[in-house]
């Protein structure tokens, strides 16, 4: 079992490594030299405290929508519509924030809660068209993302525009921030929510009897379906709970680092969020580490075109080879095993 | 036959073996599945290969096609040393594989998924009429039938394998390998299907394949190799053997699949079926008007060929398709009104024909897979929290109990082989306390050791009152347990037999469609 471990994550720092050496080629290709940039890059994202707060500000939306995105993968629900879910929730709990006057600690746990609800709510609509008509959530939730996307634009551009000034919400209340970690950074509670939560959601799945439901219908569904499980309810659920995680990580956005909303508010957090779950094999410890590879790799990005000539799309395109290579690690995957083979003989 | 029993003439040939395995070992870390196995196939014979479950058969068939590196030893290919580094170079040796469990895509046609990887061109586009006429030619060829247009994901079992055969033809196998072909066929399917195999030596083809079933391996092969805890325990030509040695020689002592003695029982119905219509997948009638009744210590078997309904059968009495009409009851609860999960806690166990698919998840463990269905209950879990000590120690027992072949109750089931994947299914279902167990194909792909075993739980399970449904393709098997013996033709039941001293000839009349008529009645 062990072995059957390391090899697994063999695979996946396989995939990261192929990633690694083509960026290297590319950035040859565009006339820097590759150890200059990963120093530029590493400096950027851990070089002094700052830097290393910086990282980890960047890395907390990431695990959360990773979270989330585990949360579907259990159950076999591909969930890509976590930044729509997070543009919902930011704005959500944005709009409790600027509109409402409560309590401090309970206008912050209002306006969170709003965000869980719009993120669930946004996501049930393919839930449930998923589980009544077996759509493919997969389409369905890619779409609704252009859909959040625009309505929380047109929310913040004609219903809720700040007077004068950028295409934003008016600030939220000082009785709404999620507090601070430290005194030199923005770098917030989120963090420990998301560490929270990805611990949480690993014991749920290996230690309830309703996690163990959910594992098997992700892995075995007609297994599932036959020892009981309700597979249609459960996808549901799944999908209900891991759209909640999403509006959360835009609820803790907005609360713990921009205190409005905003165009443009939270850019590919969900998809990065997604990468660094497959890249972590669906498991929600390891997508804690995952998320802090790409969160590093967002804010080393920051100094990258201060120091260097490449440009910050470099990071990009990394990450982009990195999901190019897990996709084709899944096809060389325990390549030594007999059912493994049998399959590439199959296919 | 005769004539590859005694030697054909060869004298042109290059090789007079096809396959010529020497001192094979495979080692999974510390357990030894191949011990130092010499194999030689004569070119165009029929080569059986029998063992108990877990003997290693699979493995040295892997090991031969290039899906298993052996830690030690030599393969020839047609006289030649050959490396077998991956199943391409098998293939390129002219060598094919059936495996045990198969994989075709669902979604396909029967043509595109034979030339599936090796597709057939015009102008750079698939030449699906081109796939289509050769399919049909090689269908015809050796009495493979199939419609190469239809697609796969709605045909049976039995067809799957004749298109994974057609697979391996069309990749130009010259020998070919089959891990236990007839464990997924109907009698008569396997008839046909030895016909096939007559048709490739015939043309100077070479067959290996694996088998549980002794009566087809004296019947169909010309020489046999037995297996047994990773050794070879000998090869002879199967003119030389009695059904008796090669039990023996397989597992060390005698078995007898004799009708069990038993004690009359009449206890409460327990389930009761009533008017029951289904429709399968393709939404056709695929039950129509079946009634019967089980009683409480008894063992009704449904027999029939494999597609008449026995599958919708089962399937709607677990809850897993609705019933068009009729209604079932168990212990007088209308199950049309209750969910999978409601039907096991009213006291249903199944043991699914379909053991990889409904029966197992292949990726979890052993312990994992012993929970399903009970994992909302005590001692497993309390307030919905698992309790994994508990958890494994119950598979560990079970694994004793039900002597399943594997390192411990971590192990993952796809490590286990074929018969042993099936302990793990029926030591969960067996022992999970319910009154009424539907039993699909128990002994499928179980060596004859194991099939004894299962036989005597089951019989043990009549005892403890247990109302059992057993359905199976395997006619000796029901008039081994069953009291009384339901026929099914085309969803419907065509008539009941005693199990005691059961008919044959009036069974296979039924499972033809023939309404025997009642020869005195059974008293109700
Ligand atoms: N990848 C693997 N890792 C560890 N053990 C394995 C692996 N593959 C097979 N085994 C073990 O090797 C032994 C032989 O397995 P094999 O599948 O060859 O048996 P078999 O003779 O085909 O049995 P069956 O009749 O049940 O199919 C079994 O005990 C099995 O658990
Ligand atoms: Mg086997």
């Amino acid at each position: 079992m062990i072995r059957d471990r390391l090899r697994e994550v063999s695979g996946q720092i396989i995939a990261i490594a192929v990633a690694l050496i083509l960026g290297a080629i590319i950035i040859l290709l565009v006339g820097e030299s590759p150890v200059r940039v990963l120093m530029t890059l590493l400096r950027g994202a851990f070089g002094d405290q700052e830097k290393i707060a910086g990282t980890l500000l960047q890395t907390t939306p990431i695990l959360i929508c990773g979270v989330a995105a585990c949360i579907g993968l259990r159950g076999g629900m591909f969930n890509v519509g976590i930044e729509g879910q997070l543009f919902l929730g930011g704005f959500a709990a944005a709009w409790v924030g600027f509109a409402f006057a409560l309590p401090p600690g309970i206008h912050m746990l209002a306006a969170l809660a709003l965000a869980v609800v719009a993120g669930a709510a946004w996501v049930a609509i393919p839930a449930y068209f998923r589980a009544r008509y077996n759509t493919n959530e997969v389409v369905s939730t890619i779409l609704s993302n252009y859909v959040a996307v625009l309505l929380t634009s047109y929310f913040t551009i004609f219903l809720f525009k700040r007077p004068g000034g950028w295409s934003e919400t008016p600030p939220i209340l000082a009785t709404a921030y999620l507090p601070e970690l430290f005194s030199f950074s923005r770098l917030n509670w989120g963090l420990v929510i998301g560490l929270v939560l990805a611990l949480g959601a690993a014991l749920i799945f290996r230690y309830t009897s309703w996690g163990y439901g959910v594992t098997m219908v992700g892995s075995a569904p007609k297994f599932a379906e036959y020892g009981g499980v309700n597979v249609k309810r459960q996808g549901f659920v799944v999908l209900l709970l891991s759209g909640a995680v999403g509006g959360l990580a835009g609820g803790i956005e907005t609360l713990g680092v921009h205190h409005r909303f905003m165009e443009g508010f939270a850019p590919g957090f969900g998809f990065d969020g997604l990468i660094a779950a497959l890249l972590a094999n669906g498991s929600p410890v390891a997508t804690i580490f995952t998320a802090l590879f790409f969160g590093a790799l967002r804010s080393g990005s920051l100094l990258l075109e201060v120091d260097t000539s490449a440009s910050r799309e470099i990071i990009t395109v990394i990450q982009a080879l990195i999901i190019l290579s897990v996709s084709a690690q899944v096809l060389v995957k325990r390549r030594g095993d007999s059912q493994a083979g049998e399959r590439r003989w199959k296919f | 036959m005769v004539s590859n029993a005694l030697g054909s003439p060869t004298l042109h040939m290059k090789a007079e073996m096809a396959v010529a395995l020497t001192g094979i070992t495979k080692r999974f870390g510390a357990f030894v599945a191949n011990n130092a196995i010499d194999l030689a196939v004569r070119r165009g014979e029929i080569h059986a290969i029998i063992g108990e479950n877990g003997a290693g058969k699979t493995t040295l068939m892997n090991i031969l096609f290039g899906l298993l590196q052996p830690d030690e030893g030599s393969i020839r290919l047609n006289g030649e040393e050959t490396v077998v580094t991956d199943p391409a170079v098998a293939i390129k040796a002219g060598l094919g594989m059936v495996h045990q469990h198969f994989k075709l895509v669902p979604s396909l046609s029967v043509a595109d998924n034979v030339f599936l990887g090796m597709e057939i061109r015009r102008h750079g586009l698939i030449d699906h009429a081109a796939q289509i006429a050769r399919t049909r030619e090689l269908s015809k060829r050796f009495g493979l039938q199939v419609d190469p247009t239809e697609r796969v994901g709605l045909l049976s079992v039995g067809i799957e394998q004749r298109i994974e055969i057609l697979k391996v033809l069309v990749r130009g196998a010259r020998t070919i390998i089959l891990d236990e072909p007839t464990a997924v066929l109907t009698p008569q399917e396997s008839r046909e299907l030895f016909q096939t195999l007559r048709s490739f030596v015939a043309e100077g083809m070479t067959v290996i394949f694996i088998s549980h079933h002794l009566e087809e391996v004296m019947e169909v092969s010309d020489t046999v190799t037995v297996l047994r805890n990773g050794k070879k325990v000998a090869t002879r030509p199967t003119a030389e053997l009695s059904k008796d040695e090669l039990v023996r020689m397989m597992v060390g002592r005698e078995v007898s699949f004799d009708r069990r003695p038993r004690a009359p029982s009449r206890g409460d119905v327990v389930l009761q079926v009533e008017d029951l219509w289904a429709r399968d997948d393709r939404r056709l009638p695929a039950l129509r008007n079946v009634s019967f009744t089980v009683r409480s210590g008894e063992v009704v078997g449904i027999a029939g060929v494999a597609g008449n309904g026995q599958t919708e059968l089962a399937e709607v009495l677990s809850g897993l398709r609705p019933a068009s009409h009729g209604a079932a009851r168990l212990k007088g609860q209308n199950l049309a009104a209750l969910s999978p999960r409601e039907i096991r806690e009213a006291g249903l166990a199944h043991v699914p024909g379909d053991r990889m698919v409904r029966g197992v998840d292949r990726n979890a463990s052993i312990a994992a897979n012993m929970l399903m269905g009970r994992q909302h209950r005590a001692p497993w879990s309390s307030s919905g929290v698992l309790n994994w000590t508990a958890i494994s120690e119950n598979a560990s027992r079970l694994i004793k109990d039900f002597d399943i072949r594997a390192q411990g109750p971590g192990d993952a089931v796809k490590r286990l082989s074929g018969g042993n994947i099936q302990k793990v299914v029926l030591a969960r279902e067996f022992t999970n306390g319910a009154d009424f167990l539907l039993i699909d194909q128990p002994t499928r792909g179980v060596d004859i050791g194991a099939q004894e075993a299962i036989h005597d739980e089951i019989m043990r399970q009549r005892a403890a009152g247990r109302a059992i449904l057993l359905i199976s393709v395997q006619l000796d098997e029901l008039a081994a347990l069953a009291d009384r013996i339901l026929v099914m033709f085309n969803g419907r039941i065509m008539g009941e037999v005693a199990g005691d001293g059961a008919d044959e000839d009036r069974i296979g009349m039924m499972m033809a469609g023939v309404a025997a008529p009642e020869r005195a009645a059974e008293p109700a």
